[in-house]
């Protein structure tokens, strides 16, 4: 049962940029940096991604001192009581590459190791450069502040149950969480963006 | 009140409609549980049953979709109040033809090897649920809400294990038609009529209007009543409500066309209410009934889709299996799943359309190395399997754990062999061999063996294995040994697809000690195709069979255009085999990592110097130019790893010439990473760095415990230990690892490495080095083993 007010975006692998910083980043190589291998990879991936992400817009209450209160969970945090200062709602988003991304990883990683690095790293960088896609789509004429992960700082993984739940997310992108509160498809982001009051 | 499986066979019943959804709106709030509500507001719970009963649905749900041991502590108790809640509706409103489905949906982990889950839990978890709704009473199982083939399975399984209940099973289906984890409904068909369930079919996720794109497909595959229950349309806010975006007129309209093409069993998921139901059973009611006839298609599948044996040849890849295949049985009596896995990726590429899995050797537990390749092969790839067995035990639990309806591999016309294997494929569900062979032997002439194949054939029927299930597999024995072997498999493929019984071939036997195998096997594979055959086991990597396979399709008109044949003939005319340009030395070729030429220059460089000439004069040369061009960072990560991998695929040459006595295995690392860390990129890269270098690698995986470590260490009296670790988290495992090892055994060194380690780090834990990137590791195991 789906909450209804939950909106999902996808986009087709030509519409996403893979950020060349990102990628180089990954790869350990320059912002330049190109190789057959690295055509070979990109052609796989894109014809094995399937860009999801889910969202709401929701209110934050920041009334008491480093709790961050939400309809899912109270995020108890400094790092994300700051970074939502000025803020009275939030977009909060789950994005993934898809569990297909998984299994091609799977299958690289008994075949080629050079394979399997560079598909790997262009998996990390597409699904951050999908999110920032998906980002851009929400905020259109909003303000926001700098998105904000579960992990980052002093928030705890943890807050990763609640927040997938709300977002009903193993319905609209079937991401599961394990006992380590890792997600499956491994290539997956959840966020928080906090919407700044004019 | 009769048995839910005759009615659904002489007419259309109805399912109820949505559950969390009504109730939100009877006060339910977003967040909360709606099960909860079975043991705090019971008398909401009757009231919603009663009123699906009296809009004239047949079956209710019980409010139990969420419950399992994991989510509810006090699951058992939700259970039975959910139960007596639907018992009470029925007979408060006390007519006939009313049933109770108990409601069953995902327990929102992902299974192994892609999840945590791992098989045997999920069943667990199931059959927890499943006793307790058998003990209270209901009329039937439903599974429902399903996004994933194999968790479908774990708790059909479950409930069979555990009552004798009807199951009905749905799945949800996405707008491109394939559940979340990737299976089309010919799959899920496949799977589910495998398993013997009384219903199939989809709910929730979609609307009925975008539900009538998928019916046509069960329509067409399914000997099972068909289950149709649509969300009503997509959830919208508007004015701040939610609302569905298909009204009960427009729902009902759908479900019409519905029933016309093929849906036997209506009803409604989210957003759908009583009089959705109501309208639905007044438009449908007086259409003409007709229940799935029985389809006499031929279907194995994996977790994504079916393959139909039928006109189009079926290849069955043969290369996993240990008879004649030194490499392979080392790498079972090692357990080195990556030589096998690579054997399955290998003959996938070459679009086999299924894969024989044999793992049979008598040294090794054969029932847990199936298990494990079964698993892992399903891992890395989606081509349906072939369970290759004589082990009645290896058998069942490989079709347990196997994800889809595999092919089995075999049963005979012998008393033992029929009353062990039938029963097994009964519970699970498979394609299956019949080899006709019976205690008096293979007989020597067509009719004969047709007849021991009509012996199988009638006694699976007892079983309920139907005809259609049974492949007949007239056995070619060597020509040279056999003369006429050829001619009379030949006339016995003739008789039984005569029969109308579908055959296959373990094909290259045909040819067995002869020179030139392959000429002899592919000539026989045509005759054979011609006589009817259906699938050949064989080898994908004999470009004879291949030229055969896409000639004889282009030939039959089974290859529209001719395109999959030009696509091959195009690719065969590109691989120029053993082209050696004479520009592209060796070293040349390991530094730019160019693979086809590093092969042919390693072999023509064989023809003229020895072995170890051409490790030390030509590969070590190159792999240290790219090493230092790497550390210097006039190189990068991806390249050094191609160079890397086209060195070991050079060693693998020379290795062909060097006697194993001869072969230098003094040389060696453990590789693990540590307990508790599953990031193994890193480890892995150290490890083809290492196999380029020479060196023999024992590799443990990951999240490996430091005793099995310090074991293995031991058991190959290997003196040098990489670890390594990406989590912050797992380094105090880093450290008991050595503790452990330095406890053991002082003259083991360790070598340390991975994203949190630095020098500092690495000196506190013990380490005796630590390697900066995977360079620096090779490096120092070189000095290590040079000093």
């Amino acid at each position: 049962m789906r909450n209804s007010d939950i909106s999902i975006i996808t986009a087709k692998a030509e519409n996403i940029e893979i950020n060349k910083n990102e990628l180089a980043l990954r790869l350990k190589t320059d912002r330049g940096y190109n190789s057959e291998l690295l055509e070979k990879c990109r052609k796989r991936f894109n014809e094995t991604v399937e860009y999801k992400c889910a969202y709401i817009r929701t209110e934050v209450d920041l009334s008491q001192e480093n709790i961050c209160k939400f309809d899912f969970a109270e995020i108890e945090s400094r790092n994300l009581y700051k970074n939502l200062q000025g803020c009275r709602e939030a977009f909060v988003m789950a994005v993934t590459t898809g569990i297909a991304v998984d299994r091609l990883l799977k299958k690289l990683n008994v075949i080629s190791q050079a394979e399997h690095f560079v598909t790997d790293g262009l998996s990390s960088a597409a699904v951050e450069s999908f999110c920032d896609y998906a980002s851009d789509i929400m905020k259109t004429g909003i303000k926001c502040a700098n998105r904000f992960s579960p992990g980052y700082g002093d928030v705890s993984l943890e807050v990763q149950k609640p927040l997938l739940e709300r977002l009903c997310a193993f319905e609209t992108l079937g991401i599961t969480l394990n006992s380590a509160y890792l997600m499956t498809p491994v290539k997956s982001i959840t966020a928080i963006m906090g919407i700044i009051d004019n | 009140m009769k048995d839910i499986r005759e009615l659904i066979k002489e007419k259309r019943v109805y399912f109820d409609g949505g559950t969390g959804t009504v109730l939100q709106k009877k006060g339910l709030k977003s967040g909360e549980s709606p099960e909860m509500w079975n043991i705090t507001q019971p008398h909401k719970i009757v009231t919603l049953h009663k009123s699906y009963l009296k809009a004239g649905a047949n079956i209710i749900k019980t409010n139990t979709f969420g419950i399992n041991r994991n989510k509810f502590l006090n699951y058992a108790e939700l259970i039975r109040k959910g139960i007596e809640c639907a018992k009470k509706a029925v007979e408060e409103v006390g007519e006939d033809e009313k049933y109770i489905a108990f409601d069953m949906g995902p327990t929102g982990k992902l299974l192994e090897p892609l999840g945590d889950l791992p098989f045997e839990e999920a069943v667990s978890i199931f059959a927890d649920n499943v006793k307790i709704a058998a003990e209270c009473g209901v009329d039937l199982i439903l599974i429902e809400t399903m996004n994933d083939s194999y968790e479908t399975k774990a708790a059909v399984l479950a409930a069979k294990e555990n009552c004798d209940l009807p199951i009905f099973v749905t799945n949800v289906y996405d707008g491109t038609g394939k559940l979340m984890t990737g299976a089309d409904p010919k799959a899920m068909i496949a799977m589910l009529e495998g398993l013997g369930v009384d219903g199939l079919g989809m709910n929730c996720s979609l609307g009925p209007d975008k539900m009538l794109d998928i019916i046509d497909e069960f329509a067409k595959y399914s000997s099972t009543p068909i289950i149709v229950n649509p969300n009503a349309g997509l959830p919208e806010v508007v004015d701040g409500e939610t609302v569905f975006n298909i009204n009960e007129d427009e729902f009902s309209d759908y479900m019409v066309q519905m029933v016309q093409r093929g849906a036997t069993i209506l009803g409604g998921c989210c957003g759908t209410t009583p009089k959705f139901i109501q309208k639905t059973i007044e438009k449908t009611k007086d259409l003409p009934y007709q229940c799935p006839t029985e389809k006499d298609f031929t279907m194995v599948s994996s977790y994504t889709h079916a393959v139909m044996i039928d006109k189009d040849p079926i290849l069955i890849g043969e290369r996993i299996n240990p008879t004649g295949k030194p490499k392979l049985k080392e790498a079972l009596r090692t357990g080195d799943l990556n030589y096998i896995l690579n054997e399955a990726v290998r003959q996938a590429d070459k679009n086999v359309h299924i894969l024989d899995v044999n793992v049979g050797l008598p040294e090794i537990d054969e029932t847990e190395m199936m298990k494990r390749c079964v698993s892992s092969i399903q891992a890395v790839t989606d081509v349906p399997l072939q369970i290759d067995t004589t082990k009645f035990e290896t058998l069942e639990q490989a079709m347990r754990i196997y994800n889809g309806k595999p092919l089995v591999n075999s049963v005979n016309g012998t008393e033992t062999s029929m009353e062990n294997v039938l029963p097994i494929v009964q519970k699970y569900g498979g394609g299956l061999i019949a080899l006709t062979i019976d205690e008096k032997g293979i007989p020597d002439n067509a009719q004969d063996r047709a007849k021991i194949a009509e012996k199988i054939i009638k006694r699976a029927a007892e079983y309920g294995i139907s005809k259609k299930d049974i492949i007949v597999d007239p056995l070619a024995l060597t020509i040279s040994s056999n003369p006429e072997s050829a001619v009379l498999t030949l006339e016995s493929i003739r008789l039984i697809r005569a029969m109308g019984v579908k055959t296959s071939l373990g094909i290259s036997n045909i040819s067995f000690g002869l020179p030139q195998r392959n000429l002899v096997t592919s000539t026989f594979y045509a005759n054979a195709l011609q006589s009817g055959l259906n699938c050949a086991i064989m080898n994908p990597f004999a470009d004879e069979m291949m030229n055969v396979y896409y000639a004889y399709r282009a030939l039959n008109q089974l290859d529209t255009g001719c395109v999959d044949y030009i696509n091959y003939a195009s690719a065969v005319q590109g691989t120029v085999k053993n082209d050696v340009k004479t520009e592209e030395t060796l070293h040349i070729c390991i530094v730019k990592g160019l693979k086809d030429g590093a092969v042919a220059q390693t072999r023509k460089l064989l023809e003229s110097i020895s072995p170890l000439d051409v490790i030390n004069k030509h590969i070590v040369p190159a792999l240290n130019e790219i090493g230092t061009a790497f550390e210097q960072k006039k190189a990068y990560l991806p390249q050094l790893l191609m160079s890397a991998e086209t060195a070991s695929l050079s060693f693998e040459e020379v290795k062909k010439k060097i006697p194993s006595e001869q072969a230098d295995k003094s040389k060696a690392i453990v590789l693990a990473t540590v307990k508790g860390d599953i990031h193994d990129i890193g480890k892995n890269i150290v490890k083809v760095l290492m196999e380029s270098y020479g060196f023999t690698v024992y590799d443990l995986g990951r999240d490996v415990p430091p005793e099995k470590i310090v074991e293995c260490a031991l058991e190959h009296k290997c003196k040098l230990v990489g670890l390594s670790a990406l989590m912050t988290t797992t380094v105090p495992s880093m450290a008991e690892t050595i503790k452990q090892l330095n406890e053991t055994d002082r003259s083991i060194k360790t070598l340390v490495g991975g994203a949190v380690l630095n020098q500092e780090y690495a000196d506190m834990i013990g380490a005796d080095f630590y390697g900066a990137d995977a360079m620096d590791s090779v490096r120092f195991a070189e000095k290590f083993y040079s000093d």
